[in-house]
């Protein structure tokens, strides 16, 4: 046991007590007057809460690394899960909220008036979160596989303990001031050792100023070395697949249901307006750091690593050989290590970074807290969506109605030690990197559920026979194509595995289209329904007359 | 509840949707137009980088936060303008 180690196990110890004193605090202030007056959080917070739950491994842990490797190709992730929110809050955030249903199964259920749907609906949720948390355990096994020095997939064992617990506690989601100090933990993590690495590389203390410089030096290494090079667009892939990996992503990203939810928890629409728009703000603040963080990542290597002696490596190259996710080895036989010969993993760039530039014990501990605090906070939430969709819309709504708050409660518990058990089976030998496994999860949201909610708040006509349909068939592609590209080599304009949301969609949002239009309209009542939702809260539509109500003394329950 | 002039309440939705088409154009021209074009407009510099390079790891994620921010500031005023002014309403 090292010095690292106990620096890292304190770190994320602390960390973790921080967020749990939090809850409790608040817990325990529910009751009092104070906390019912103070119930509307800053839209600024609010902000800070949706980019905790939004951020995950696949930002935190996986983006940097993608972006390193793939180099402009792939900044397809920064465009796609930042746009995203662009599709969200312009055509379904103020539709959804105004409709008042808090899941997507359950908006899908009572606006096609469809149990049918009601079901399809669950069971993609389950399948998108199941494969959204394969990316998170895959990435808690990186960080806990380094702190232990032993294989990734032994990491992800103890990781899939940690999320089990994680989310029996409650996943302490939506708690506010919580998901604040647990964004803070994120960001902060995150732009120190870019903000150094700017330091030693530049003199210059804002990486988003000064790594353009960087760039154009490893433009001029890759043309030295003659490899492909960092900023020519479409060397890994198409274009065509840059375009539809964005588009998959940003669909997706609208499609999620896991965020709309955070729109909800605020009284007002404007609160909600703003609060995504800091949202977006404090999401970008990464987002804009992780190309930093791959131009200095892959200069230091090229610059420091590469051409250093085989015998004389860093230290820090050792423990990563040891997790199985880096491999130096001298295949040429000259005695010294090239840059062709260094074979990084995506997942690890950047929590090995702070050890390559040599950032310290301390820098390293909280890229570790950070990191474990994005996996485990995500991958709680997504247990607790798999939970309900299990326990509520498919046991309870659909199996057994007269199941008792026990029985659900049984049933939803064990769905999560069962989910999070079988996709840690999973991530013991990742299919994919975290970015690509995240990237599938959300082209099978936007193969089924964004076309389903696009349809569903913007085009009246839209029934419950053809969002069955559409569903059905916008999942049927997606998978398909994710496996036929995948495992068959079946590529079409040379889309692959991940952007296979674009045919998903279209697939959907035309089958939608047709089997509404040759089916019955759906009831006058609820083509009324989606009328109004054309229309602001405060705001109500009825027989072609429209009322002016009161949205303040809209209930909205306590999250 | 009281009746207001459905004309009213259309023009409400149609400036919402004008203004969302305006947004939606001016963030996909800053990501999938550039992405489009990535070869032609990799010719000259900004903050450094390629141009096509610039736009895909900052100057998309800045256009759609300035557009996020705009939105909320612009449909404040839509609000104020059809009396759905929820701050003002609340401290009546």
């Amino acid at each position: 046991m090292d010095s690292q180690f106990l620096v890292s196990l304190v770190m994320i110890l602390a960390t973790f007590g921080l967020y749990i004193g939090i809850a409790f605090y608040n817990m325990a202030r529910q009751t009092s007057d104070f906390y019912v007056a103070g119930r509307n959080v800053p839209a600024v917070f609010n902000g800070m809460a949706i980019g905790a739950d939004w951020m995950s491994a696949a930002s935190f842990i996986g983006m940097a690394g993608t972006v390193m490797l793939l180099g402009y190709d792939g900044l397809a992730y920064i465009m796609g899960w930042t746009g995203g929110y662009l599709l969200l809050t312009f055509l379904l955030a103020p539709q959804l909220r105004k409709s008042g249903r808090y899941t997507v199964p359950e908006f899908i259920g009572d606006r096609y008036n469809s149990s049918t749907a009601r079901l399809i609906a669950a069971v993609a949720t389950i399948i998108i979160s199941f494969t959204y948390s394969i990316g998170q355990l895959s990435g808690s096994g990186v960080v806990i596989g380094r702190l232990l020095e032993v294989p990734t997939a032994v990491g992800t064992i103890i990781g899939v303990v940690l999320i089990a617990f994680y989310s029996a506690l409650g996943g302490m989601k939506g708690i506010t001031w919580t998901q604040v100090a647990q964004y803070l933990v994120l960001i902060i993590a995150y732009l120190i050792p870019v903000i150094f690495m700017s330091l030693q590389l530049t003199s210059n203390p804002l990486p988003w100023l000064s790594y353009g410089q960087i760039v154009g030096e490893l433009q001029q290494l890759d043309q030295q070395l003659g490899v492909s090079e960092y900023v020519v667009p479409f060397t890994e892939a198409t274009k065509w697949q840059f375009l539809a990996l964005m588009f998959t992503l940003m669909a997706g990203t609208a499609g999620l249901p896991h965020v709309i939810v955070r729109f909800y928890t605020v009284s007002t629409m404007k609160a909600a307006r703003w609060s995504g728009a800091w949202a977006l703000l404090f999401i970008g603040l990464l987002y804009l750091s992780a190309p930093a963080y791959a131009a200095f990542s892959r200069f230091i290597l090229m610059t420091q690593v590469a051409g250093s002696s085989i015998a004389d490596l860093p230290a820090w190259t050792a423990s990563w050989v040891n997790t199985g996710s880096l491999s130096v080895a001298d295949t040429n036989g000259d005695g010294i290590l090239q840059w062709e010969e260094i074979v990084i993993s995506n997942d690890i760039v950047v929590m090995a970074t702070p050890e390559i530039a040599n950032l310290g014990v301390f820098v390293i501990g909280l890229m570790a807290a950070g990191a474990m605090a994005a996996a485990l906070s995500t991958a709680g939430g997504l247990m607790i969506a798999i939970s309900a969709a299990l326990s509520q819309d498919i046991y309870y709504r659909s199996i057994n109605p007269k199941a008792t708050e026990r029985q659900r409660l049984l049933v939803g518990r064990s769905s999560i030690i069962i989910a999070t058990v079988a996709a840690g089976i999973v991530a013991l030998d990742p299919p994919g990197a975290i970015t690509q496994i995240v990237a599938w999860a959300f082209a099978l949201a936007s193969g089924t559920f964004f076309p389903a909610l696009i349809l569903g708040v913007w085009w009246r006509r839209a029934n419950g026979p053809g969002v069955i349909a559409g569903m059905l068939v916008g999942l049927t592609v997606t998978l398909a194509y994710i496996f036929a590209a995948k495992f068959g080599g079946f590529t079409i304009l040379g889309i692959i595995d991940t952007g296979a949301g674009v045919f998903g969609a279209t697939a959907a949002i035309l089958t939608i289209i047709i089997v509404s239009l040759v089916t019955k309209p759906p009831s006058k009542e609820t083509q009324e329904e989606v009328l109004d939702l054309r229309y602001p809260e405060g705001m109500t539509y009825k027989d072609g007359e429209v009322w002016r109500t009161d949205p303040v003394k809209a209930n909205r329950p306590e999250h | 509840m009281r009746k207001i002039d459905k004309k009213q309440a259309d023009a409400y939705f149609r400036a919402r949707t004008t203004l969302v088409t305006i947004y939606l154009l001016i963030g996909f021209s800053a990501s999938f137009g550039v992405v489009m074009f990535a070869e032609q407009l990799s010719g000259f510099k900004v903050n450094g980088m390629p141009f096509h390079y610039f736009m895909g790891a900052q100057g998309a994620v800045l256009t759609f936060i300035i557009l996020l921010f705009v939105n909320a500031i612009i449909n404040d005023r839509i609000d104020k303008k059809f009396g759905l002014d929820q701050d003002l309403k609340d401290k009546e």
